[in-house]
């Protein structure tokens, strides 16, 4: 029997013998039978991995694990796994260089073992790559991030990319311009962070967003009117040149001395689940696997010998030297915090509540106030940092039952930046006061009435419309809440026409939907499918979740 | 490192290891009840770095244990964890670290726990430098590396130290065109902390910078403090043992243009692969350590284990076959050339680490300075 063999054989009779697996016990296995006997083996994934959803099925086959994956962001799964909450045997990011380089994070991790490739590249539209002379090879070998932050600051280009305070992609394009542009090789500080080269680098940002199924559809949809480039792994941007819906293709450039490449490590959290977890990773790092992850998802194989088999993939990428990573703990969360507070264009938008009578209730009332609590709370965790109200942000809060009622406007007034580098700062006493308001406007909502959501939600984009008149510089959206049905005012349908009628510009503000309560999905989804935007449904997650969700995609 | 220090270090490895340990012995438990009666006689426990771990999964050491009644059921774990183990008062009957640094932490600890121990070391293989051809000539070409066979070099570690300390860019060297980039001379390690080949590394580029091996606490202070930044320089470095032979093989020339590795680890892959990539190069640094497998046994069964893999020659051929070395050095040379790689028949120039007090001193000096 082989070592495997036996530690399966093994880990099977202590299983028998105890009736239960540590953590199994939520998955309501029954000792004794067969097949229900076999646990499932949860693995969290980073969203970004969704592709390879299909291998759940193909594990389970070659290897008999009932593998099952659940997905999640980069930083809000790191942070389950850091505080020991991932609630899995094992995890599978795109690169857990964030975790590993804390103690905390290490102790974790029982094993690990790099799965596949992808570097991160900047995809530019054919049309825009041309005019900037970036299909030379000779030229294209050269540029480095320093080349992509200028000709974003000339408007050149402009690009979409996952937001870089929860997701590895966005975060390592920062890290990419904060090397190429600092004066030193290595071991940068957050005091090396040069401000003007960030700043520069944010005036392409156009498209943001969370994840990189939704920003591909995104992107397919705005490529060539509101962007025409896409930083991501290679991986996503050879799949949508394969897939035929690009206006134009991509021309995939590799910035010189600053590739970032995810190596997808599997990390065994549960050590009881060791032995099926080296099923696992045998598996897929097996030639089907590997052919398989390659051909059907575009990420290198781990092998070399294995990646030159597969035709799909690009043949000549020039020399890709890799960006090393920073262990630095103050640049990484500066140059998050700077991104929030400074650099990124300020969120303005407007919360269009619903307090009508069904609101009523301490659950409903109580989660939405909650809710409302946590975007205006004191969490600097990594996710509550992204979920909290930033610096220079316009909020309009604009509650409604029969009819809209009284919007209120709040303004988080600027932080003061210090002169050089990055640094995570204290909240000023400025910023505690206005959070301070929003939390007691909260506090003091009324529910009573009935549900007009149409009539509230155009409202709310009319009133944008015209603040972005008045400031353009600003990243404009509204998030709408409701639990009902639609049943005062405007119905869908006149919506609709009326929406067609409002000026072009108001395409560029996407609606967020939560759906809650009673709230009829379908309604809503024909609501966003209009406006543009996405429905959260936050009818089984805890409403202050779905806000924080929604807060990365603004 | 302080007496208290040490304390809170073994406290602090016993809770972490306390959990799966627990859990490692039901298991082990719950399948020797298991066995159905007649079979061969009871397994010995052991728990083993990942670099012997295709050894003990070979078909043919099974039935050569199997036939002189010492069986093996192993569990895979970093050497440098393997200490809690034995700070149980329940160790495994063996513990196979990848090098002296983990094996004299594990004696130690066996010691202070009252436990006998017995150590032999049955396979070696030195420490090497994985590169590539663009590099390799390189360095040639500025005095820091010379040709001794086709894509085989010796590696002046006084030279590198030297060149790594100060600060230059593979761009600074001279006929630099195949590798002009800003990246820094350095050569990749994995954690320190954690691995048993980066502290050879320390011990070895400690041994360039002052020319003797260190004896004594001050010089090894002052010495580890200045080489800290050797480690601190890499940034993010894989904290698990392959993971740095990884990214060579992997992802190449662009993340790793220097790799420090036991020979083995790029002999085995030249033996699985049937060779290695025509631009692979492999640098012998000049002195090196040659690092000794140590197996700990903590019982008579186990310890009778330990001699029969350093004696028993089928074994040791076994050995060899997984990218080791034995005192057959004909043997290894004969194994290895079917895969083109040249390797080195005899390690001459070769040094020892420091004393086993002087290296944690160092290692410690380093680790601290990396978490600040």
């Amino acid at each position: 029997m082989s070592a495997h063999r036996w530690l399966a054989a093994a880990a099977a009779i202590w299983l028998l013998a105890t009736g239960c697996g540590r953590q199994d016990t939520s998955t309501g296995r029954s000792a004794g039978s067969d097949d229900a006997g076999a646990p499932v083996f949860r693995v969290l994934a980073t969203s970004d991995l969704r592709d390879a959803l299909p291998l759940q099925e193909m594990v389970e086959k070659a290897t008999g694990v009932k593998l099952r994956f659940t997905f999640g962001g980069t930083m809000e799964s790191t942070e389950a796994v850091l505080a020991g909450k991932a609630d899995a045997d094992a995890a599978w990011f795109a690169n857990a260089r964030y975790l590993l380089s804390d103690a905390q994070g290490q102790s974790r991790v029982k094993l690990q073992e790099k799965i596949a490739l992808s570097p991160i590249a900047v995809g530019v539209s054919e049309s825009a790559a041309n005019q900037l002379h970036w299909t030379d090879p000779a030229i294209a070998d050269r540029l480095t991030w320093k080349d992509i932050a200028a000709a974003a600051k000339a408007g050149k280009l402009t690009y979409a990319l996952s937001n870089p305070a929860t997701s590895n992609q966005g975060f390592m394009a920062l890290m990419g311009v904060v090397a190429a542009t600092s004066q030193k090789a290595e071991a940068l500080t957050a005091a090396d962070v040069d401000r003007r080269a960030i700043a520069d680098f944010i005036k392409g940002y156009k498209l943001p967003g969370d994840n990189s199924s939704d920003l591909s559809e995104q992107f397919i949809a705005q490529q060539g009117t509101r962007v025409n480039a896409f930083i991501n792994y290679e991986s996503w941007l050879l799949s949508l040149n394969a897939s035929g819906r690009l206006r134009e293709k991509l021309t995939l450039i590799y910035p010189r001395e600053g590739v970032s490449t995810a190596d997808y490590p599997l990390l065994l959290l549960n050590d009881a689940r060791r032995a099926d977890y080296l099923k696992v990773v045998d598996y897929l790092k097996s030639e089907p696997a590997q052919l398989w992850l390659a051909r059907q998802t575009l990420r290198r194989p781990i092998k070399p010998e294995l990646a030159a088999r597969v035709s799909e993939l690009p043949s000549h990428t020039g020399l890709r030297v890799e960006l090393p990573f920073s262990t630095d703990r103050a640049l990484a969360d500066g140059l998050i915090d700077a991104y929030l507070n400074e650099f990124r264009t300020p969120i303005a938008s407007t919360f269009v509540l619903d307090t009508s009578g069904s609101m009523a209730g301490a659950t409903r009332r109580g989660q939405l106030v909650q809710a409302i609590h946590y975007i205006a709370g004191a969490d600097n965790s990594l996710t509550g940092r992204i979920a909290k109200l930033t610096s220079r942000e316009k909020l309009w809060l604009l509650p409604f039952a029969d009819q809209p009622r009284q919007r209120t406007a709040f303004t988080v007034p600027a932080g003061s930046p210090p002169a050089r580098g990055v640094q995570s700062v204290a909240d000023s006493k400025a910023k505690q006061q206005v959070l301070a308001e929003v939390r007691d406007y909260a506090d003091g909502l009324r529910m009573t009435g009935g549900t007009a959501l149409y009539d509230a939600v155009y409202l709310a984009l009319v009133e944008m419309l015209e603040e972005q008149k008045k400031n353009p510089d600003y990243r404009y959206s509204v998030v709408a809440f409701t639990d009902g049905e639609n049943n005062q005012g405007r119905g869908l349908a006149r919506f609709k026409a009326d929406y067609a009628a409002l000026p072009e510009d108001v395409r560029g503000i996407p609606v967020f939907m939560v759906l809650y309560g009673e709230a009829r999905e379908a309604d809503l989804k024909a609501l966003v499918a209009t406006t543009g935007g996405k429905v959260f449904d936050a009818r089984n997650t805890p409403l202050y979740r779905v806000f924080r969700d929604i807060r990365s995609y603004q | 490192m302080s007496k208290t220090a040490k304390i809170l270090v073994t406290l602090l490895l016993l809770v972490v290891f306390a959990g799966s340990l627990a859990l490692a012995w039901r298991e082990q438990r719950a399948t020797a009840e298991s066995r159905p009666p007649g079979a061969a006689s009871t397994p010995l426990e052991g728990v083993i770095a990942v670099d012997v771990e295709p050894f003990f999964q070979d078909e043919r050491v099974r039935k050569i244990l199997a036939a002189h009644r010492l069986p093996v059921q192993v569990l895979r774990m970093g050497s440098r964890d393997m200490p809690g183990k034995v700070a149980t008062g329940t160790p495994p009957d063996f513990l196979f670290a990848s090098g002296v640094v983990a094996a004299n932490e594990i004696v130690e600890t066996a010691r202070k726990a009252n436990i006998a121990v017995t150590q032999v070391a049955p396979f070696h293989t030195p420490l090497v430098v994985a590169s590539w051809e663009p590099i390799a000539g390189i360095l040639v070409a500025n005095g820091l590396a010379a040709p001794m066979q086709p894509r085989v070099y010796s590696l002046n570690m006084a030279g590198l130290t030297e060149t790594m300390l100060a600060k230059k860019r593979w761009r600074d060297l001279r006929q630099a065109n195949a590798y002009e980039v800003s990246r820094a001379v350095l050569v990749s390690t994995t954690d320190v902390r954690r691995s048993n080949s980066a502290a050879m590394y320390l011990a070895l580029t400690g041994y360039a910078l002052t020319g003797e091996i260190i004896d004594n606490r001050a010089t090894a202070r002052a010495t580890a403090a200045r080489l800290a930044e050797l480690f601190k320089r890499q940034g993010f470095q894989e904290n698990y043992v392959n993971g740095n032979f990884d990214d060579y093989v992997a992802i190449g020339i662009g993340k790793a243009p220097l790799a420090f590795i036991y020979e083995n680890q790029l002999v085995s892959h030249a033996m699985t692969k049937k060779g290695i990539s025509a631009d692979m190069a492999l640098l012998y640094p000049k002195p090196t350590i040659v690092n000794k497998v140590v197996f700990v046994a903590t019982n008579e069964r186990a310890k009778a284990l330990g001699e029969l893999l350093a004696s028993n020659a089928e074994l040791q051929g076994i050995a060899i076959d997984h990218g080791f070395r034995t005192a057959d050095t004909d043997r290894f040379v004969n194994a290895v050339k079917p895969t083109g790689l040249a390797v080195q028949p005899r390690i001459v120039d070769v040094v020892d680490p420091p004393s086993a007090g002087v290296m944690a001193e160092m290692i410690d000096v380093v680790s601290k300075e990396m978490t600040q």
